[in-house]
């Protein structure tokens, strides 16, 4: 017996990859591709279905994780080695900038790819009954993305930071009763000092990668339990519809495909809980339109992550993280601007404080949450929920419009000014 | 177990339980707030009265604040912190105004809001002559915009 063999099949313990059993054995028996099911929808895996939106989200958290940890090899919270260290990050290790810029970068698209996953989830109504309450787990994950951008935002002490900081902060403090009192808490101070930037960085590296890490195998076992992808909408009139389970599982929750209950066999207790027979559930039967997820659905990611990866480093290649100068609490930057996903908000927050800064965005992320449950309309067709889409698509629209506006239409002292208009002395 | 004991054990259980989430709770917040606030004092001396000029207002970029000297009215110190959002105003000889440069609040000289989205006019800090003759400012001790210290010299 050859001993390296033997080595080989004590790590995957598994038949070939070249048989059935061997395909599916590889996903339950591998720790980390168990969250996949051993056979997709062949439809389901289309790009023009899901974009591959939340995997490039995943694949940038990774490459945020990655890169974050490798900044930290160079980094101290403290001021003003902080900006110092961004200055040998950027001119004096080797690779510093090209890191720095693919964590800037990454963390960017991250904003983008979780808001367009979001639009995508809707648009598709898949977070109608059962995945209620997974559309909220995810509204909690944006807030935790934008958490970490916010947090990171900080980081590199220069101008840029310290002012966005400072008025992010002080949007908090409109909060009724607690928020001075919060906002204290998360400065360690009564303004963005020494102490901000500590407990900002034990945030950014510690508090929220937990906490979103956490969320996000939520997120994703909860919709491997939901039955994997949602089905295109484009299938939904071809599919039979779903009959009520008739073994174990009550009728209020999730129907699931009707088996007939036979009456002389001893049904085991998982499937009692899933309410389909084994022998259903680990078929080896060809259906029509199902494939292995090796190598069908694991290619496709595999080219996903391939993809993301090449487009963040080409990125940052070519583009430079910005860095100002110096934090200066003396000097404000004219206009000071927030990170531009908060530029919507700063540009709400110029025309009150308490109502553009608290309570439009409060309303806005507790609407978001109570969507699937606002929304009674079982279909997820398209032609049936055409008022749920026009609100929607305002909902995202005025965003982006905000987002705009603050971004490229405001100069100095927030006047309203054009960018193909030049004004002297400013940037 | 009989019924009776069941439900005062329970009672007893739960509020020692909801008590011990409490105090560890209040244990928290409590740690998160600094004992020490390693932060420049608020009551700090800015020099003898004769350093600072007739005219435009001295502006202090350590202390953010703002120091006027009139020949007449003599001293009053004004806050460069907008109370919209922190940012630090500037003082425009040209229209005798502060200017925020974040949202675009201005004040009139004597701190209140001419426009923008600022909610108060800006604080003016009491000031007082130190022993030694220098001028004291205490940030913790706001004042009204007519406050003046007259220094006769």
């Amino acid at each position: 017996m050859n001993p390296f063999r033997e080595a080989w099949q004590s790590i995957v313990r598994r038949d070939p990859l070249s048989t059935d059993k061997g395909k599916s054995e590889l996903v339950f028996l591998n720790v980390w591709l168990h969250i996949h099911p051993a056979k997709v929808k062949k439809e389901n895996l289309k790009v023009k279905h899901t974009f591959y939106l939340g995997f490039i989200t995943f694949f940038l958290f990774l490459i945020l994780v990655t890169t974050g940890v490798a900044l930290m090899v160079y980094y101290r919270p403290q001021s003003p080695q902080a900006y110092q260290d961004m200055k040998d990050l950027q001119f004096v290790v080797y690779l510093g900038t090209f890191l720095r810029n693919m964590h800037r970068w990454a963390a960017h698209g991250m904003v983008i790819c979780v808001f367009l996953h979001m639009c995508r989830v809707f648009y598709t109504g898949s977070y109608k009954r059962p995945r209620q309450f997974n559309w909220v787990i995810g509204v909690v994950l944006f807030l935790l993305t934008l958490g970490l951008s916010f947090t990171g935002y900080l980081l590199p002490w220069d101008q840029l930071a310290f002012w966005a900081i400072t008025v992010g902060t002080n949007i908090g403090s409109y909060a009724p009763l607690m928020g001075a009192r919060i906002r204290e808490l998360l400065l360690g101070g009564h303004t963005v000092g020494e102490s901000a930037l500590l407990r900002f960085y034990v945030l950014h590296v510690a508090v929220l990668p937990a906490l979103i890490t956490l969320f996000t195998m939520v997120h994703f076992w909860r919709m491997r339990k939901d039955g994997g992808l949602s089905r295109p909408v484009w299938k939904l009139d071809q599919d039979e519809p779903a009959q009520l389970v008739t073994i174990g599982a009550p009728a209020t929750i999730a129907p699931l495909a009707a088996v007939p209950a036979s009456q002389d066999k001893t049904y085991g207790l998982m499937e009692v809980v899933t309410g389909r027979p084994i022998f259903e559930t680990v078929s080896m039967e060809e259906e029509e339109d199902a494939v292995f997820s090796y190598p069908y659905a694991f290619f496709r990611e595999g080219i996903a992550l391939l993809v993301t990866v090449a487009t963040v480093m080409a990125v940052s290649l070519f583009w430079k993280a910005p860095l100002e100068e110096l934090a200066n609490p003396a000097k404000t930057p004219n206009p000071a601007k927030a990170p531009w996903y908060f530029l919507g908000l700063q540009e709400l927050v110029s025309h009150s404080a308490l109502l553009g800064g608290v309570i439009v965005p409060t309303l806005a992320v507790l609407a978001l949450i109570a969507i699937p449950y606002i929304d009674s309309n079982p279909s997820r067709r398209p032609a049936d929920r055409k008022w749920a889409i026009r609100a929607f698509t305002l909902f995202v629209v005025v965003n982006v419009v905000l987002i705009i506006v603050g971004t490229f239409f405001r100069g100095p002292g927030w006047a309203f000014v054009p960018p193909w208009v030049h004004i002297a002395g400013a940037e | 177990m009989k019924r009776r004991s069941f439900v005062s054990w329970g009672t007893a259980g739960l509020v020692a339980l909801c008590s011990g989430i409490g105090v560890s709770l209040a244990a928290v917040v409590r740690f998160l707030t600094p004992s020490v606030f390693y932060e420049p004092p608020q009551t700090f001396k800015i020099g003898d009265p004769g350093d600072f000029s007739y005219g435009p207002p001295t502006f202090l970029s350590e202390e953010k604040i703002f120091v006027f000297r009139d020949r007449e009215k003599g001293f009053a110190v004004a806050s460069a912190v907008c109370t919209h959002l922190g940012c630090t105003v500037g003082y425009f000889q040209s229209d005798e105004r502060f200017h925020c440069p974040c949202h675009g609040s201005v004040f009139n000289a004597d701190g209140t809001v001419q426009h923008g989205p600022a909610p108060r006019p800006l604080e003016w800090f009491e000031v007082t002559l130190a022993r030694d003759g220098q001028l004291r400012v205490d940030k913790d001790h706001a004042v009204p915009a007519s406050y003046r210290l007259v220094v006769s010299s």
